[in-house]
C-alpha cells in the first residue's frame, strides 16, 4: 500500500527531523532529558527485566510474607512473601506493552477514520464526525470499564484493542484536521487531475506531510494510556491476578497500606515515575515538532 | 441564537439516544446470565427459565429496548437487580449528592486557585517561579488520581496522622458530620483539572501579556499591575474555561477511581461495585445520568464562552 516514494519521503523526514538538531534541542531541554531517561529505564527494565529482577514476581513464600525492605528483598514482600522489587520491574512489561500498542493503533484507526471523512467531506464527513463526537460523549474510563466489562478474562492484547477504540475519536479529529490543511495544496489537484485514486492522494501526496501532528498525538496518547490503563488495573476491569500489573498491585495492596507501606507506595511510585517520563518526553516532542 | 440553542439540545438529545443503544447492547452482550445470577449456581433449569420469561428475557433486544426506554420516560429508573428491593432512582440521586460535593470542591476551590497559579505563572515567565509553576502543573495533570490519592494517604494518613484514609461514612451520620472525610478524596480528584487549568492559564496569560495591545496599554504608561487586572486577565482567562469543560470527562474518570481508592460513597465507587455484580439496570441508570450530566456542562460551557467572548458569534 505505501510506495517506495512514500517511504523515502518518510525516510527523508526523519532524517531531516531526529538528526543532529534533535539532539542538540533534546540537551538544550532538561526536562525533556529526564522524561527520556525515566521511559528508558523503564523500558530497560522490562526487556531486561527477568535478568534484573531477583526472584520471580509471582512465586509465593508465605514465612516470608509482609516483610520491610531489606537486603534480601530491597522493596519488602507483599501478602504471599512475593518480592515487590521482582514485581514491580516485571510489571513494566504489561503497561509498555499496552501503551505502545495503544498510541499505534489508536492513531493509525483515526487516520482511517479522520482521512475518510476529511477526503470525502459533506455528509460522509458530518456523519462520522457526528457519530465520533456522541462516542466521545461518554468519558473514556466509563467506557472502557464497560467494554472491558464484556471479556471475561481480558489480556493485554484486548485491553489495547478496546482502549484504543476509545481513543479513536480523537486521533480521528487530529488526522482529519491534519489531512484538511493540505487537501486543497496545488499538488494534491495535480494528482487528482492526473487520474491517481483515493489511496494514492491520500497516502502518497497527503500522509507524508501529516506525519509531525500524527506523532505528536502517539505520544499524548501513550502518556494517556498509561495513566488509563494503570486506572483500569486499579479498578480490577484490566488484566487478572496473579499478573504483576502495577495498577492491580496497588488495588490489591491498598487496604495493607497501614501495615506494609511499600506494596503500595513502589507500585505507585513506579507509575508515578513512568507517566511523568512519558509527559515530559512527549511536551518535548510537541514543541520541537511544531516549530521545525 | 435560538437556532444554536435547538441544534444543541437536539444534539444532546441524540447523543443520549445513541448512548443508551450503546450502553444497552454493550451490557446485552456481557457475560453471565441476569436470570442464573439472580437464583445462584444452584437453581434448576426450569426455575431459570420461568425467571427468564417473568422477566421478558426472552423477548428480543429490540423490544426489551424499547419497553425499558419507555419506563425510564415515564420515571421508574426500576429496581436494582443485586440488593433486592431497593429503588434505583432515590439511590442513584443520593450517591449523585455525594459525588457532586467532590466535584463541586473541584470546581470551586480548586479552578480558582489554578486561575491564580496560572495567571501568577504568565506573569512570572522566564523565572523559576514560572518554570517551577509549569512543572509541578504538568506533574498534576499526569499522575493519575488513584496514585495521588495513595501519596495523600502516605502522607497525611500514615507519616502524619491528621486525616482519615478511608471515606466509609458510620451508618446515621450524613456526610456533613463527616466532613474531614472528604478532604483527601476532594484533593486527588482535583489534582488533574488543577494542572490542566493552571497550565492553560499560564500559557494564554504568557501570549496575553506579550501582544500588541498590551505594549500599548503599557507604553501609554498605565501602571504595570493595572495593565495586568484591567486588560490581559480577562483574555486570558478565556481559554481557561474551555479547559473546564474539556475536563469535565477526566473529573468523571477521577471520581470512579477516587471513591473506589476511599471507599467514597458516591456515584463512581456505586458504579463499579455495580459492573462487579453485573447489577445491569442499575449500570444502566447510572452510565446515562453519567453521560447526560456530561453533555450539558460540555453545553453549558460552550455557552458561557460565547457569552464572555463577544467575539464568538452563535448561529445556527
Amino acid at each position: 500500500m505505501i510506495s517506495k516514494k512514500t517511504r523515502k519521503q518518510i525516510s527523508t523526514y526523519f532524517r531531516d527531523r531526529f538528526s543532529r538538531k534533535f539532539f542538540l534541542k533534546l540537551r538544550r531541554t532538561p526536562t525533556g532529558i529526564f522524561g527520556l531517561f525515566l521511559v528508558l529505564l523503564w523500558v530497560t527494565m522490562s526487556i531486561f527485566g527477568p535478568f534484573i529482577a531477583p526472584y520471580s514476581p509471582t512465586k509465593m513464600n508465605m514465612a516470608q510474607a509482609y516483610s520491610s525492605p531489606s537486603s534480601n528483598h530491597l522493596l519488602g514482600t507483599d501478602r504471599y512473601g512475593r518480592d515487590m522489587l521482582s514485581r514491580v520491574i516485571i510489571g513494566s512489561r504489561s503497561i509498555l506493552t499496552t501503551a505502545l500498542g495503544i498510541s499505534i493503533i489508536s492513531v493509525f484507526i483515526g487516520i482511517v477514520i479522520g482521512f475518510t471523512a476529511g477526503y470525502f467531506g459533506g455528509i460522509v464527513d458530518e456523519v462520522i464526525m457526528r457519530l465520533m463526537d456522541i462516542l466521545m460523549s461518554i468519558p473514556s474510563l466509563l467506557l472502557a470499564m464497560v467494554m472491558l466489562g464484556i471479556i471475561v478474562s481480558p489480556g493485554v492484547l484486548s485491553v489495547m484493542i478496546i482502549i484504543s477504540i476509545v481513543y479513536s475519536p480523537r486521533t480521528a479529529r487530529v488526522a482529519r484536521s491534519a489531512l484538511l490543511e493540505y487537501k486543497s495544496e496545488e499538488f494534491v489537484d495535480a494528482a487528482r487531475i492526473r487520474g491517481e485514486s483515493f489511496f494514492h492522494i491520500v497516502f502518497v501526496e497527503i500522509f507524508p506531510n501529516t506525519v509531525a501532528p500524527l506523532i505528536v498525538e502517539g505520544s499524548a496518547r501513550f502518556a494517556y494510556s498509561i495513566m488509563t490503563v494503570a486506572s483500569l488495573g486499579f479498578l480490577g476491569v484490566g488484566l487478572r491476578p496473579p499478573t504483576p500489573d502495577w495498577g492491580l498491585m496497588v488495588a490489591e495492596n491498598k487496604g495493607s497500606i497501614f501495615l506494609a507501606p511499600w506494596t503500595v507506595i513502589f507500585p505507585a511510585l513506579a507509575i508515578a515515575s513512568l507517566v511523568i517520563g512519558a509527559s515530559l518526553f512527549a511536551e518535548f516532542l510537541d514543541k520541537y515538532l511544531r516549530r521545525v | 441564537m435560538l437556532a444554536y440553542l435547538l441544534k444543541r439540545v437536539g444534539f444532546i438529545l441524540i447523543s443520549l439516544v445513541v448512548t443508551s443503544i450503546i450502553i444497552f447492547s454493550l451490557l446485552e452482550v456481557m457475560p453471565g446470565d441476569v436470570a442464573k445470577v439472580m437464583l445462584g449456581q444452584h437453581a434448576t433449569e426450569e426455575a431459570v427459565k420461568s425467571l427468564r420469561e417473568e422477566m421478558g428475557l426472552n423477548k428480543p433486544v429490540h423490544l426489551r429496548y424499547l419497553s425499558w426506554l419507555n419506563q425510564i420516560l415515564h420515571g421508574d429508573l426500576g429496581e436494582s437487580m443485586y440488593m433486592e428491593g431497593v429503588k434505583i432512582g432515590p439511590l442513584v440521586a443520593r450517591r449523585a449528592f455525594n459525588s457532586a460535593l467532590l466535584a463541586l470542591a473541584c470546581l470551586v476551590i480548586f479552578v480558582p486557585l489554578s486561575l491564580i497559579f496560572g495567571a501568577i505563572g504568565g506573569v512570572t515567565e522566564g523565572t523559576w517561579i514560572s518554570s517551577f509553576i509549569s512543572i509541578s502543573g504538568l506533574f498534576a495533570l499526569s499522575i493519575p488520581s488513584f496514585v495521588s490519592g495513595i501519596f495523600l494517604i502516605f502522607i497525611f494518613s500514615l507519616v502524619f496522622p491528621i486525616l482519615p484514609a478511608s471515606s466509609n461514612i458510620p451508618p446515621g451520620t450524613t456526610i456533613f458530620q463527616n466532613l474531614e472525610r472528604v478532604i483527601l478524596p476532594a484533593i486527588s480528584v482535583s489534582l488533574i483539572m488543577f494542572g490542566y487549568v493552571a497550565r492553560m492559564t499560564q500559557s494564554s496569560m504568557g501570549s496575553v501579556l506579550r501582544s500588541d495591545y498590551i505594549r500599548t496599554a503599557r507604553l501609554k504608561g498605565i501602571p504595570g499591575n493595572y495593565v495586568i487586572y484591567k486588560h490581559a486577565l480577562k483574555n486570558a482567562l478565556l481559554p481557561a474555561i474551555t479547559v473546564v469543560g474539556m475536563n469535565i470527562g477526566w473529573l468523571f474518570g477521577g471520581l470512579i477511581v477516587v471513591e473506589s481508592l476511599f471507599g467514597y460513597p458516591g456515584i463512581g465507587y456505586l458504579l463499579v461495585l455495580a459492573l462487579r455484580s453485573r447489577d445491569i439496570p442499575l449500570v444502566e441508570v447510572i452510565m446515562l445520568s453519567i453521560v447526560s450530566v456530561y453533555l450539558v456542562a460540555n453545553f453549558l460551557t460552550d455557552l458561557s464562552y460565547s457569552l464572555l467572548d463577544p467575539r464568538v458569534d452563535i448561529k445556527g
